[in-house]
């Protein structure tokens, strides 16, 4: 178990200083003027002599390795043209603070709703809860969401007076976005279990339990259900951590000050640092995260820290 | 050999049907049989005859798109008296009867586990809802039970997974579970087909020895001939949903009466000539679909009689042990003589007939 952490834990950073490595390469073609506030006016010389003093003319695995070192003692380094000359840690704290907050209260709302919707629909398969679930999941999968946004809209805050645009002192502002991105992740975590729990249903042990004269409750929960939750434990810290990305779409709708769009933004503005720090940080957060959910996955499924061979993928 | 009197399970006249695609598939057409307590009875057929469901019926495992259309099966090893299982509708009402009366081990033993849980704890799942033991008595237990099925170092093993055990030693532990319920009948389907022949004979060895050691009354499911003389006490052969000849071991073996019973054993091996191409029964079994007119088998009986195309053959007894449904046996019907080959079987000693005897001379002919 901890042999096997340790490893996947290895390995994880390996990838990440290989791909940070790579993230810095690429950049290296971008126009220099991502580097400057007022290229336009620079001389070539200034040119020159600026991007010497940001180090950018040194050996690329200088440059790597002075960016990590940084990274661990916090310092991200500054934004030139998006907030000119401001800390990148100041600017995207208060973003990932607001981003994680309504991803968390929609993940603990969805979480248990979604996985809850999953069970009713597995246990009374082709009847009434499956088939409201189905044309729910439907509805969701099919519809752009602008369309069913724009109903939670007109009835939110047209009927019901809850106001829409975030305002971070009123918690009533964080209800409709959490209800429009909660919508789908429920579809999304019903479907998935409730595929995993038939395709239990249909398996030899399950009819063993049954034969072994186990009560039918008994057999959905501590059988079915145990088992085919495994593969969305597996998921659950990879979406906990991706929340601090935000939802492009949901916060531009209320104005929330989040880091979804943000990215799109620094790459407009053509901010390097910024898309850089970016890029690095949503990779680590997806690495960390996958490396966490095979942890999740090992403590609840006996069978994968005893394999032998490594890792199931 | 037969504990005669007790009847433990009597089936009456039952018909199991199937519903698939809109088509009715007539899957059991008619049988009786009784079970007697603390027998072995075997049942054998080719794949499809309907051995599976037959009995799936005694412990209300029928697939939901299947149901008794008619017939009964009462089973008499409750206290309060008598019961018609082709009644019981609801899971409710099997609940408290499946394991604890009849319990179950089936053909898979590598997926048969649930892989999530130790060895240890499905056993004691079995042991709290049928004999009342919780905790520390529980897991005592278990291991008892575990050595009793012949695995050695029970206190270790119990701690482990599915996955670390090899598929005859998950057999054991299948095997452990139904006894963990105490049942009073436990049928085994095709307990050892996936395993490999010298595993085989010992699961075979196991289930016969628990039998002698608990009483139990055992159904023995096959399509292997070879292995039941040495597991049965009768043997009912079974085609096309139907049971065309019941006796016991040595009746059907030395006197066959059905010529599907005669086709069965003409492609055994163990009667092979070295050298010579095995029997094999031509053509298919009916289609099930279909409502079957006269003797199921007629179509691949290579000497049918006239009314085997016309009506269904009653049985006959042979004995008062053995009864086959032929018209052969009806005093009107034609002399028709059993292939040469059968009438070799008496001079093979029956209990030489089973794998082990067979995989010593010859390892790799079962393949
Ligand atoms: N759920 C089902 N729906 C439709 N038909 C079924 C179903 N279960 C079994 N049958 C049919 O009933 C017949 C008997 O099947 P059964 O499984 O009892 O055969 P078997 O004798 O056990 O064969 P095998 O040796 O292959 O296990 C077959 O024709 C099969 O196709
Ligand atoms: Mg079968």
């Amino acid at each position: 178990m901890l042999k096997y952490s340790i490893k996947r834990l290895a390995r994880s950073l390996i990838t990440l200083i290989i791909l940070i490595t790579i993230v810095f390469a690429l950049l290296r073609f971008m126009p220099e003027e991502g580097y400057f506030n007022n290229y336009e006016k620079m001389s070539p010389a200034q040119i020159e002599l600026g991007l010497i003093k940001m180090g950018l003319k040194d050996p690329l695995y200088v440059q790597v390795g002075r960016f990590i070192r940084n990274l661990l003692q916090g310092d991200l380094g500054v934004s030139y043209r998006y907030r000119v000359n401001s800390p990148i840690a100041r600017i995207i704290a208060p973003k990932i603070a607001i981003s994680a907050k309504l991803g968390i209260i929609c993940m603990a709302i969805s979480l248990p709703l979604g996985l809850a919707l999953g069970v009713l629909m597995a246990r009374y398969k082709g009847r009434f809860w499956d088939r409201l679930g189905n044309a729910y999941i439907v509805f969701i999968q099919a519809v752009p969401n602008a369309v069913y946004f724009i109903f939670i809209q007109l009835y939110g805050s047209t009927w019901l007076k809850i106001p829409m645009l975030y305002n971070e002192n009123d918690w009533r502002t964080l209800i409709l976005p959490t209800i429009s991105l909660a919508l789908p992740s429920i579809s999304s975590y019903a479907m998935w279990l409730r595929r995993y729990m038939v395709d239990e249903t249909n398996k030899d042990y399950i009819k063993l339990a049954r034969a072994k004269g186990v009560p039918n409750t008994t057999i959905w929960f501590r059988h079915v259900f145990r088992n085919a939750v495994v593969p969305i434990v597996n998921l659950i810290p990879g979406s906990l951590l991706m929340t601090i990305s935000g939802s492009i779409y949901t916060e531009s709708f209320y104005s929330i000050p989040g880091m979804g769009g943000l990215l799109v933004d620094v790459i407009k503005r053509q901010d390097n640092n910024m898309v850089l720090v970016l890029v690095v940080l949503f990779a680590a957060v997806g690495i960390v995260g996958l490396l966490l959910g095979d942890i999740a996955m090992a403590i609840v499924d006996p069978r994968i820290s005893f394999t032998k061979k490594e890792g199931s993928r | 050999m037969l504990n005669n009197g007790d009847v433990i399970l009597s089936v009456k006249d039952l018909h199991v049907k199937f519903s698939l695609r809109g088509k009715v598939l007539n899957a059991i057409r008619g049988i009786s049989l009784d079970l007697y307590k603390g027998e072995a009875l075997a049942i054998v057929g080719e794949s499809g005859s309907g051995k599976s469901v037959l009995t799936k019926n005694f412990i209300g495992l029928l697939d939901k798109n299947g149901w008794v259309d008619s017939g009964e099966i009462w089973y008499y090893g409750l206290e309060g008296g008598p019961v018609d299982l082709a009644q019981y509708k609801t899971e409710e009402q099997w609940q408290g009867f499946r394991g604890k009366q009849v319990a179950m081990v089936m053909q898979d033993p590598m997926t048969s586990l649930n892989p999530l849980k130790t060895i240890g704890w499905q056993i004691e799942e079995a042991l709290k809802l049928h004999q009342g033991l919780q905790g520390e008595a529980a897991s005592k237990k278990a291991i008892e039970i575990l050595s009793d099925v012949g695995i050695p170092e029970p206190e270790r093993r119990a701690k482990q997974y599915p996955h670390e055990f090899s598929g005859g030693m998950r057999q054991r532990v299948v095997i452990a579970i139904a006894m963990a319920c105490n049942p009073q009948i436990l049928i085994c389907d095709e307990p050892t087909t996936a395993l490999d022949v010298t595993i085989q004979a010992q699961i075979l060895q196991l289930i016969r020895n628990l039998k002698d050691k608990y009483g139990l009354t055992t159904i023995y499911i096959t399509h292997d001939l070879g292995v039941v003389a040495n597991v049965a006490d009768r043997i009912a052969v079974m085609y096309a949903g139907d049971i065309v000849e019941v006796g016991t071991c040595e009746e059907v073996f030395y006197d066959p009466r059905h010529p599907y019973t005669w086709a069965l054993l003409s492609s055994l091996p163990q009667l092979g000539i070295k050298g010579e191409d095995l029997y094999a029964i031509k053509g298919t079994p009916p289609n099930l679909f279909n409502e079957i007119r006269g003797d199921a088998f007629a179509p691949r009986n290579p000497h049918p009689l006239k009314i085997d195309f016309l009506y269904r053959p009653p049985y006959f007894e042979v004995s008062p042990t053995h009864k086959a449904r032929t018209w052969l046996l009806d005093p009107r019907a034609a002399k028709v003589d059993p292939p040469e080959i059968i009438r070799h079987i008496r001079n093979i000693k029956l209990d030489t007939m089973d794998i082990k005897a067979k995989n010593a001379a010859e390892p790799t002919a079962e393949s």
